[in-house]
């Protein structure tokens, strides 16, 4: 049982067995195969054959020039090692800091004395993709030294789909089941030769899985020079972590002790899959196949989808400086400076769901590490309207109710940290040009609580509007767009809260208490009367929800921006709005509740950011 | 000037199988709330869920009950409803009921939530020639024949008395769950599965205890020459017993048996 399994609350969830059928929102932990991983040089298990080894493990196996280019890179398993002596461009860099090296364009490394009639190869590399479709890339050469006609060759072709990335042994492809590019992969060739004559047959595994015999392959697999590298492919090239060869034809239990070991040790693989329908039996099925990738999923997106009743707190993490007399400057401490935390709702679930989903939910910090130092990455989920999909959410708390048998209801509370406020494109409530459009004159069609951006080479008319005429199908003319003289957008706060609203005021003043006898009061300098205001507005279609919470958003919790107090008040005053909360009821039925705090003395300079940089050639 | 359709000619069906049905009862409920904002003026009504059918009709056993019919089941899928020639898509079953009168034929009542659309305008009286083409039923439920068995009914009392009528009910609730942004559920689960019996003797032995009295019976409906149509079996306990008389009647007890069905969780 892996470590994932048995760090779980959940019972009877196994490894990946191909002849095992699966039902929809079963969980596997796919660990390539069920058997053991074998390191290389293990002799416990008795004589291998092992003939030679290459990999990135230790710094004593290369032979570096001054710009740790790799002139040798040695040979763990015997003398014979791969050189690049003489063509210095030609050869590869080698970092300490990963695990591969990266065999780009005319970069190789050679060596002779590798000649073996029968053989297993067992490579794992990750390639990248090659700038044009069709050309082939050259992942290993072995050839006779002495006629360049008599090679072996191991390529890839293809694009990164099923049905085109090919795995080619010499000029013969064969059809990949994984995906061959921008992806790790374990190729395995085992060699044979015929009982007469000097042909070679040679089998092709990708991942474990075979795809296929090659029968009277070239006789350049029988020679003894091995070239890695000089593809085509002048961007990435391709990682090559680990090559290594026995001896032989080795039977498949062994190949798959191999395989597992380098499955372990290179790919990444710390979490479950999920079965987005009922599974066949067969390892064709298996996730990391182009046909298993539409049966499995460990995205939380393809399984589940959330419910009404979901929420959303913001607030803003703020450095006040207050200068007396009831000034203040409000600085966002950094650009993260909105902490958004959602109460997400996941209702009606079968007890399969829930099963899935706490284990989601359970294995959530398994999800691999942004970096080396930094901590686990979150959960890419997409939030309910109108927030955006693909949000970055950490999941910290789970409650689960069975209100009856195969009922489950789910409520995850998690944090979304990192959405910058320098995106002008907006945090949680996105500039999309689906539901928010950028304004130009050409576009079509307005009802009350449109929101649009308007693009303006000047910073103070640059930024959100919001309609607020009368229904039009048409476009605007110049007089009405969001700057014209007649305007029928605005960008105040013009959203009315509901009819049952409170306002608490506190007067800022100094006490002097005089112990033991009476106390005065004396006003703190002018502005001694700041609101604060809790507003709610209740019962709102999603129209109007999506462009308060847009406005929110915008303000990202520190931005000033006007508004006018209710009756009796009616005065318009600056405000900033450093919390609020957002309820999905129903559709059109949505509940926003804000806190706006006044804000006296406001600069003129209205605070925007922009990111578009736009760079000028000076030539 | 309206249409006015008459029920006579109109065919109900049920998952493409006619029900002779006597009534059918199809309504829609909102419930929607005002919005009124700070400076007195109503923005609009806003919806708290989505709108909720409800349909129910009384038809004539002319066969065993269908299996979307059992409420107690498992099954959760919806039922396709056909009345005026206009579908209704989104039929969920949530109970049936049915009372067993002497010498009286015995008329199934049904009822249902729905969700979706339905095109109550196209509503209309189906063709002649349909209605005259359709066939007669060959059975009918009666309840000349038809009975609820009495023995061992209690495990302590072999025996109670003459039964004059009976009834039987099988109802669930219907929770609906919906994905945000949908007004259709995507799942209308069932819980709180219930059966109840109610009978009328002359006499049901002993008073019940604190904990009820254990009642296992079966109510088996025949037509009217015997032909066994469907049974209804109950294991539950009887929390009720009424004595009661009136001038010129027979003093007539009345007990009604409960049951609370469930299901084992299967272990997955």
């Amino acid at each position: 049982m892996s470590y994932l399994i048995s760090g779980l609350n959940i019972k009877n969830i196994f490894e990946y067995n191909s002849a095992q059928t699966y039902q929809k929102y079963d969980i596997i932990d796919y660990q390539l195969n069920s058997g053991i991983s074998v390191y290389p040089d293990y002799t416990g298990l008795g004589v291998t054959g092992l003939s030679y080894w290459f990999n990135n493990d230790y710094i004593k196996d290369f032979e570096v020039d001054g710009d740790n280019n790799i002139s040798g890179w040695l040979n763990k398993q015997g003398d014979k090692n791969l050189t690049q002596i003489e063509n210095e461009p030609q050869r590869p860099y080698v970092d300490f800091d990963v695990n591969y090296i990266n065999f780009r364009g005319e970069k190789n490394l050679t060596g002779t004395g590798f000649a073996l009639d029968q053989k297993t190869i067992f490579l794992c590399l990750n390639s990248s993709k090659p700038a044009a479709d069709d050309v082939p890339q050259n992942i290993l050469q072995i050839s006779n030294p002495d006629d360049i006609n008599d090679f072996g060759y191991l390529r890839l072709s293809g694009q990164n789909f099923r049905g085109s990335s090919k795995i080619c042994i010499d000029d013969v492809k064969l059809n990949s089941v994984s995906p061959i590019y921008d992806a790790t992969n374990i190729l395995t060739l085992i060699q044979t030769t015929g009982s007469s004559g000097p042909y070679v047959d040679i089998e092709v595994r990708q991942n474990g899985y075979s795809i296929g015999n090659f029968y009277d392959v070239n006789s350049g697999w029988l020679s003894g020079f091995l070239k890695i590298g000089e593809n085509q492919n002048e961007s990435e090239g391709f990682r090559l972590h680990e090559l290594f060869c026995f001896s032989g034809a080795l039977n498949s239990t062994q190949i798959d002790y191999y395989e597992k070991y380098l499955f372990e040790k290179y790919f990444i693989n710390n979490n479950f899959y999920y079965a987005t329908q009922n599974v066949p039996a067969n390892n064709f099925y298996a996730p990391i196949t182009y046909t298993g990738k539409s049966y499995w999923t460990q995205d939380i997106n393809d399984l589940f989808r959330l419910s009404y009743g979901c929420s959303a707190n913001f607030s803003a993490k703020l450095s006040t400086l207050n200068f007396g007399d009831g000034y203040k400057s409000v600085l966002c401490r950094n650009i993260n400076s909105l902490n958004a935390s959602f109460d997400l709702k996941y209702e009606g679930l079968t007890d399969r769901q829930a099963k899935a989903l706490i284990t989601f939910f359970e294995n959530s910090p398994e999800t691999q590490a942004k970096s080396d130092y930094e901590g686990f990455k979150a959960v890419n989920l997409d939030l309910f309207s109108p927030f955006k999909t693909g949000a970055q959410v950490y999941f910290l708390d789970i409650d689960h109710a069975t209100p009856y048998n195969d009922i489950n209801n789910i409520y995850i509370k998690g944090e979304s940290l990192y959405e910058s406020v320098l995106d002008y494109k907006g945090m949680f409530v996105k500039l999309d040009e689906v539901n928010i459009r950028t304004y130009s004159n050409e576009l079509l069609g307005f009802e009350k609580n449109d929101v649009v951006y308007f693009e303006s080479p000047s910073f103070k008319s640059r930024g959100y509007y919001f309609y607020t005429g009368e229904p039009s199908s048409s476009n605007l003319s110049e007089e009405y767009s969001p700057t014209g003289a007649s305007s029928l957008f605005t960008k105040n706060f013009y959203f009315k809260p509901d009819i049952d609203y409170g306002v608490k005021s506190s007067l800022r003043l100094i006490t002097q208490d005089y112990k033991g006898s009476t106390k005065q009061f004396l006003k703190d300098g002018i502005n001694y009367n700041i609101l604060e205001l809790d507003l709610v507005f209740s019962k709102r279609t999603n129209k109007e929800a999506l462009a308060i919470l847009k406005f929110l958003d915008d303000k990202a919790g520190f931005k000033t921006f006007r508004y006018t107090l209710p009756n009796p008040y009616n005065k318009s005053i600056d405000v900033y709005c450093p919390e609020w909360n957002y309820t999905y009821n129903f559709y059109d039925n949505n509940d926003i509740s804000v806190k706006f705090i006044e804000y006296r003395g406001l600069a003129e300079i209205e605070t925007v950011f922009d990111t578009v940089v736009t760079f000028v050639d000076f030539t | 000037m309206a249409n006015f359709i008459n029920y006579k000619n109109i065919d109900f069906q049920l998952n493409n199988q006619i029900f002779y049905a006597n009534r059918v009862s199809v309504s829609a409920q909102a419930s929607t709330e005002a919005v009124v904002l700070s400076d007195g003026s109503l923005l609009n009504y806003s919806p708290d869920g989505a709108v909720v059918g409800s349909l129910s009709c009384d038809f004539y056993l002319t066969g065993s009950v269908p299996s979307f019919l059992n409420i107690t089941g498992t099954s959760e899928s919806a039922v396709v409803g056909r009345f005026a020639e206009v579908n209704i898509t989104g039929l969920y079953p949530k109970s049936i009921s049915f009372s067993v009168d002497p010498f009286e034929p015995i008329l199934i009542s049904a009822e249902f939530d729905w969700y979706g659309s339905v095109n109550v305008e196209n509503f209309k009286e189906q063709l002649y020639s349909y209605g005259r083409n359709k066939a007669i039923p060959s059975y009918i439920a009666n309840a000349y024949k038809s009975y609820i068995s009495t023995d061992n009914i209690f495990a302590s009392e072999p025996q109670i008395g003459n039964v004059t009528n009976f009834s039987y009910m099988a109802s669930c609730d219907r929770p609906s769950f919906f994905y945000a942004d949908e007004k259709i559920p995507f799942r209308v689960a069932k819980m709180n599965k219930r059966c109840e019996v109610e009978i009328s003797s002359n006499s049901l032995g002993e008073l019940i205890d604190i904990q009820g009295k254990n009642a296992v019976t079966t109510i088996y409906l025949k037509d009217f020459y015997g032909t066994l149509l469907d049974s209804f079996p109950i294991s539950g306990v009887l929390n009720n017993q009424n004595y009661e008389i009136s001038e010129g009647q027979y003093m007539l007890s009345k007990a009604s048996i409960s049951q609370t069905v469930t299901e084992q969780k299967t272990l997955i």
